[in-house]
């Protein structure tokens, strides 16, 4: 599974990196995250309960980055364990473009589900990553709205939190 | 399945009481979503509430201009209800196609719209019907019910009561079923009211929705001709395995017209 999409993040870009790096920012912006502990190592070990429809799981997992470029780009690499349920692996890589006071977060993201997950949730897999994904991101532009002083009125602001521009979703 | 507690209320606010009183309940009607979900664990509730034994839940009633379902209503009794059948045929057909004889013998219309699956039938029905949702705290507008992927306008523990379903003069459901699951990878639900067309659409998008513009098209002209023209964008709609969102977008137009094409008689 592939996934991609653009969101406009109200705040300067170096603003943003160090908020996709700080732990707590990501628990915060993460629905059901119960907790997220940076590692020594510089990764990121975090614990969701994950709800989608009927299925609520407790799932591990260790986020660990690589080719960092501060503050422009990334690539995070999750590795999930969820217990019987079963276990994902992916990766996405992220870059932040500076536009004027604003930010554009763009990234790509690809999967693979294995274990009973993908068996049953096969038919709603794509469309789960796709919610987690938005849902994370109305989180963080909200997250990033609340820090920034003066923002400026932009027309896309109509009264919607997030501002998804563009969300892909490749099988 | 994990070990849980279980229990059946006999009534509404006992099963209320009781969903207050867990530490991670969850409320069993049909079974049809959550039994296969237990079995696989990927849910692991402490307390399973079987709301099967509450009778006030169950039955069908018409009169005043509406079709009453009860919340715990199985798919084959609005099915193979006579006065459904003559009431709103197109919702007795609609019943009549969910899953097989297997899911329509125990699934439930409060169950499947309570779960807000993407491609469940009865949502079709609630959106183009414009139904509202009874609970046992308040009324909910068909057209506020539904708001996304598995999400609805439910509170937790709130239960859904039954299901009012005004009658139309017309209305017709066409979907294109998954073959293996018979999900409705798209379905269209077309009803007339006196003039004013309401369209309701499934397993396009996270969830049920209005179709406006083909609503529009309709409302200036009730005939599949009308359709000729329309441009439903994907934008959204769901992307999977069974099918892309461009066909999916391209299925809404073919059953809104194959519905109309019903409905009219043609």
């Amino acid at each position: 599974m592939d996934q991609s999409g653009e969101y406009r993040i109200p705040a300067e870009r170096a603003d943003v990196w160090r908020a996709l790096n700080d732990p707590d920012t990501l628990k915060r912006c993460i629905d059901g995250c119960q907790s997220m502990e940076r590692r020594p190592d510089g990764g990121f070990a975090a614990v969701v309960k994950a709800r989608v429809g009927p299925v609520r799981a407790v799932f591990n997992a260790a986020l660990d980055l690589a080719d960092i470029n501060p503050p422009e780009s990334y690539t995070i690499n999750v590795a999930v364990k969820g217990g019987p349920a079963g276990f994902a692996r992916g990766s996405a890589a992220v870059t932040l473009a500076a536009q004027g006071e604003e930010t554009m977060l763009r990234y790509a993201a690809s999967a693979n589900i294995g274990g009973k997950l993908a068996q049953i949730g096969s038919r709603l897999i794509d469309g789960a990553a796709r919610k987690m994904a938005d849902d994370f991101f109305k989180a963080f532009h909200a997250e990033m709205s609340g820090r920034t002083p003066n923002p400026a009125p932009r027309p896309q602001d109509d009264g919607r939190a997030a501002v998804p521009i563009n969300i892909q979703v490749n099988t | 399945m994990y070990q849980f507690n279980y229990a059946k209320p006999a009534t509404v606010a006992e099963a209320a009481t009781l969903y207050a009183n867990a530490e991670d309940p969850v409320f069993l009607s049909g079974g049809q979503t959550l039994i296969p979900t237990l079995r696989q664990r990927l849910a692991a509730p402490t307390d399973v509430i079987d709301l099967s034994g509450i009778g006030e839940l169950s039955g069908i009633a018409v009169g005043d201009g509406k079709v009453t379902v009860g919340a715990f209503t199985r798919h084959c009794a609005v099915a193979e209800s006579a006065e459904v059948q003559a009431a709103i045929p197109a919702l007795a057909d609609l019943a009549g196609r969910i899953g097989d004889a297997q899911v329509r013998n125990c699934g439930t219309i409060g169950g499947s719209v309570a779960n807000s699956d993407p491609a469940a039938d009865y949502p079709a029905a609630v959106v183009a019907l414009g139904a509202t949702v009874r609970t046992d705290k308040r009324s909910i507008s068909g057209d506020d019910f539904f708001r996304d992927l598995f999400e609805t306008a439910l509170e937790p523990g709130e239960i859904i009561t039954s299901i009012e379903f005004p009658i139309p003069d017309r209305a017709a459901y066409r979907k294109f079923p998954n073959p293996a699951s018979r999900y409705a990878v798209v379905g269209v639900m077309v009803a007339d009211f006196g003039g004013n067309v309401r369209v309701g659409v499934t397993g396009a998008g996270p969830c049920a929705f209005r179709a406006r513009t083909i609503e529009d098209m309709l409302n200036a002209n009730l005939s599949t001709s009308a359709l000729d023209g329309v441009e439903v964008p994907d934008a959204g709609f769901n992307n999977d395995l069974h099918a892309s969102a461009e066909y999916r977008a391209h299925l809404v137009k073919v059953m809104a017209r194959r519905a109309v094409s019903d409905l009219l008689g043609a």
